[in-house]
């Protein structure tokens, strides 16, 4: 090789290095301005989660109140005029009391509801398995006359917010314990299992169990598959945990037949 | 006993009108004062405005105080009432709905001596009146330079 010929080379060499230095230059200012951006958003996502918060809180406060009067008045009406009352009109001041108590529930189970999607998450490590012994006895203290067998898996450690994993467990742990009421002796289960070769946390009864048909319905809000008089609920817990399993980026099923129990399984990411 | 008064602190007529009605059902037929609003509960207390011609040495045996009020908030008043020479030990009873964590730290920290929540269910709402009524009324005894001649 001759020497015009690695001038040249060198030459090109170094517009090159100069060319990726300007395309560098240009990348940086690109992330900085994207930095900038991200620190604006995150401030006004914090500012709207403040606002939502006393939002929500004032809204829940405020619309209870006039429950009170509905559920109070209805109350006053049956005991000062009970002689003026028929069966009938007895019946539909019930009816009237029943309807501001459920929509009380409504209210509070919303309110949780959204908490939980604004919550900031604090991860960690949690111990699946003591948190369910906890709010497992938290149940039983709860209906100490109830035969249940609790068989709760060791060791089961995920990364995670325990608060929200917590309310996780208390909700299909407190399914599992509601719908296994009817029956003398019940067993419930806490394990994992492999699925799609990543750990899947299930919770099993062996309680009224669901038609699989209505498996689509399970998860939706307010959606319910049993009466109020069957089984207390409104229908907003089995919607709140999938919120939560969905910001730790996993997913959460169902299995199970009527009569035979069912089965809940969530993975986290 | 008859001579003590309670002063309840409460903007929904409807929550005034059943407390009364529930103090009246439990026997509990002491004085009912009734503030509105917060500026109102302040006129009483340190007897002034509306309230000017009131001897200020009688003072309520127990105040039940709702936290949101119109002009001036329950935690204000709180916070005054304790502030005051002749009003710092009276004992109050916060009732309210608010089932926040802030406003219990809140009131307790400001030295309230009770704080209750109100229920939907009438019922309860009630029982819970006539618990303090009897309690605060009957069993506990209010500080000195309280009772009426």
């Amino acid at each position: 090789m001759n020497d015009s010929n690695l001038q040249q080379q060198l030459t090109k060499a170094q517009e090159t290095i100069r060319e990726l230095q300007q395309e560098l230059e240009e990348t940086n200012k690109g992330l900085i301005a994207l930095n900038l951006e991200l620190e604006q958003r995150n401030t006004e996502l914090a500012a709207v989660n403040k606002e939502l918060e006393a939002f929500s809180y004032s809204v829940s406060h405020d619309l209870r109140a006039p429950l009170r009067s509905m559920d109070g008045f209805s109350q006053a009406l049956l005991e000062d005029y009970t002689g003026k009352l028929d069966k009938q009109g007895k019946n539909y001041l019930h009816r009237v009391r029943s309807a501001a108590q459920r929509m009380a529930e409504l209210i509070d189970d919303l309110l949780a509801l959204s908490r939980v999607t604004r919550r900031e998450m604090k991860h960690g490590t949690v111990n699946l398995s003591a948190l369910a012994r906890i709010v497992a006895a938290e149940l039983q203290q709860g209906q100490p006359e109830r035969q249940v067998e609790l068989v709760i898996a060791e060791g089961l450690n995920v990364n995670g917010d325990e608060t929200l994993l917590r309310l996780v467990l208390e909700n299909l742990l407190g399914n599992a314990w509601k719908f296994t009421s009817k029956q003398p002796k019940a067993r419930i289960e806490f394990g994992v299992a492999q699925y799609d070769g990543k750990p899947a946390y299930y919770i099993r009864d062996d309680g009224i169990g669901f038609d699989m048909a209505y498996v689509g319905k399970l998860f939706a809000p307010f959606q319910r598959l049993h009466s109020a008089d069957e089984f207390p609920g409104t229908g907003i817990g089995l919607a709140t945990a999938q919120r939560i399993i969905n910001r730790h980026g996993g997913r959460v099923w169902a299995e199970g037949a009527v009569e035979k129990g069912a089965t809940f399984y969530f993975t986290l990411a | 006993m008859k001579s003590r008064v309670i002063l309840l602190v409460e903007d929904n007529p409807d929550d005034v009108e059943l407390t009364l009605r529930s103090l009246k059902k439990h026997n509990i037929s002491n004085e009912v004062v009734v503030a509105h609003d917060g500026a109102e509960a302040l006129e009483y207390l340190f007897a002034t405005g509306a309230y000017a011609d009131r001897d200020p040495k009688i003072m309520p045996a127990v105040i039940l105080l709702d936290l949101k009020l119109p002009k001036v908030d329950g935690l204000e008043v709180l916070r005054r009432l304790r502030a005051g020479e002749r009003t710092k030990l009276l004992p109050v009873v916060v009732v309210t709905s608010s089932k926040e964590e802030q406003d219990l730290i809140n009131s307790y920290s400001l030295g309230a001596n009770s704080y209750v929540r109100k229920p939907v269910d009438f019922i309860q709402f009630s029982e819970a009146v006539k618990q303090l009524g009897l309690y605060w009324l009957l069993l506990n005894e209010p500080p000195p330079a309280c009772e009426g001649e």
